[in-house]
């Protein structure tokens, strides 16, 4: 098959789409569907931009075919917020300075959401370990990974 | 997009070694490796059959050794607490791939059939005596991982074959594993060096059996079986060490690359092999 039609779940939503076998999961998200919180930067798995949560499961969209997500259920950057409502997560990265030029952001808060829900109790080395396949080119890394901390911190209730 | 190409999607193995051999198609499996090479148009295939729907590939089980279907992702190898402790350096190999988001979708099975000299799950593989069940179009059949490589990126994989299981014998009491990646970044970078070892020691802490293998030390992993058979019954003192360090370079026939030189990485092989042994001897007396 050249082409295929798939129903995929993003953000609640059902999709029913025909498209080419050969598009990237992140190109159906951005052009497909508009959904361009999901950001392109290497298209080769390195620097994570690309991250969405597919069941369950954070993944490099660019690496990921568009008709793999036929009956998934795709999490991008515009589901984890009640609409203007951010998530604590988005609020922490807000609170601890965490964004600076903002193209890797999505892709970081949807890894630390994944590595939050694994394991609320991460030590420094588990979220810099973590968030190993997410790049930052303006090198802000210990306010991203002070707001993981918070959040975790948050989430197990401690404070 | 990626280059155009035809999906095909099998469910059973016996289905996709018939599209493979009518095909002439390239397996995928996790596309760590392979969408890759497609993006930006350095690969192109005109058939791709997606392996992901066939359920006999995946999963594995620690009953009787480890027998894992070639489907099962690096994570979950790097999320077993038992891989971690009997299995260490498969555990350690299968941790420093990629990224969390590489390791949740490359699989094994595909780090091992990409056979880069660099796979960090290969060289664990290999020193824990690992063998690969092949299955084809006229049946199933067995062969050593030491020689499922042919050359850089080569395997014995013939025209309807695919990788099915690897089955790994269980690593007995007294013994030890480790794997060390010499990489110029500790996130996201291949292998500039890797050292694999298992020691297995006797009641008189003397060595009794020794694997080492070497990756992104030849055109495919190597093990190092001059310096195995100079170990046994020996026990790791500087002397045996300073020998095994000139044994194991003498096997190893790196090459220059933009990552390092050739002469560099030799001496990485003598420094490493040494390091490693001396966990896997750590590990082995329980001390590590």
């Amino acid at each position: 098959m050249t082409h295929k039609t798939i129903k995929a779940t993003v953000n609640g939503e059902v999709y029913e789409r025909t498209i080419p076998v050969c598009m990237t999961l992140a190109e159906f998200l951005r052009e497909e569907l508009g959904l361009t919180g999901t950001k392109i930067g290497c298209n080769e798995g390195e620097c994570g931009a690309c991250t969405v949560i597919i069941s369950g499961k954070p993944m490099n969209s660019c690496l990921v075919l568009a008709v793999e997500a036929d009956g998934a259920e795709v999490l991008t950057i515009e589901g984890v917020s009640q609409g203007e409502k951010l998530h604590p997560l988005q609020q922490a990265f807000l609170d601890a300075g965490a964004i600076q030029c903002g193209f890797c952001t999505p892709g970081m808060v949807l890894t630390a959401k994944a590595l939050i829900e694994e394991n609320p109790n991460p030590t420094e080395a588990e979220v810099r370990k973590g968030i190993e396949g997410n790049i930052c080119r303006c090198t802000g890394y210990n306010r991203i990974i002070d707001a993981i901390m918070n959040e975790a911190e948050r989430v197990r209730g401690d404070k | 997009m990626l280059p155009a190409f035809e999906l095909l999607t099998p469910t059973t193995i016996a289905e996709a070694c018939k599209m493979k051999l009518e095909t002439k198609g390239k397996l995928l499996a996790g596309g760590t490796d392979i969408l890759v090479g497609m993006h930006g148009g350095k690969e192109r295939y005109e058939t791709l059959i997606d392996l992901k729907g066939i359920e006999e590939l995946k999963g594995f089980d620690t009953k009787d050794g480890l027998d894992f279907g070639a489907l099962t992702p690096h994570r979950e190898f790097e999320q077993s607490a038992l891989i971690k402790e009997r299995y260490t350096a498969l555990y350690e190999g299968c941790s420093q791939v990629g990224s969390s988001q590489i390791r949740i979708r490359g699989t094994v099975g595909g780090n091992i059939c990409n056979a880069a000299p660099s796979a960090d799950s290969i060289g664990p593989l290999l020193v824990f005596g690992a063998t690969c069940v092949i299955a084809g179009a006229d049946g199933r059949r067995e062969v050593p991982l030491s020689e499922f490589f042919t050359g850089p990126k080569k395997t014995v994989l013939g025209e309807s074959e695919l990788l099915e299981r690897v089955l790994v014998p269980s690593p007995v009491n007294g013994s030890g594993s480790a794997y060390t990646k010499y990489t110029r970044r500790r996130a996201m970078d291949l292998a500039l060096l890797g050292v694999s070892c298992y020691v297995v020691l006797d009641a008189k802490g003397k060595i009794e059996v020794a694997r080492i293998a070497l990756t992104t030390a030849a055109p495919t992993p190597i093990r190092a079986t001059n310096a195995e058979e100079f170990l046994v019954g020996k026990t790791l003192d500087d002397a045996v060490l300073g020998e095994i360090s000139e044994l194991v370079a003498k096997q190893a026939k790196p090459r220059s690359s933009w990552r390092s030189s050739a002469e560099f990485r030799i001496e990485l092989v003598k420094e490493l092999t040494v390091r490693t042994l001396r966990l896997a001897e750590e590990r082995a007396k329980g001390e590590a």
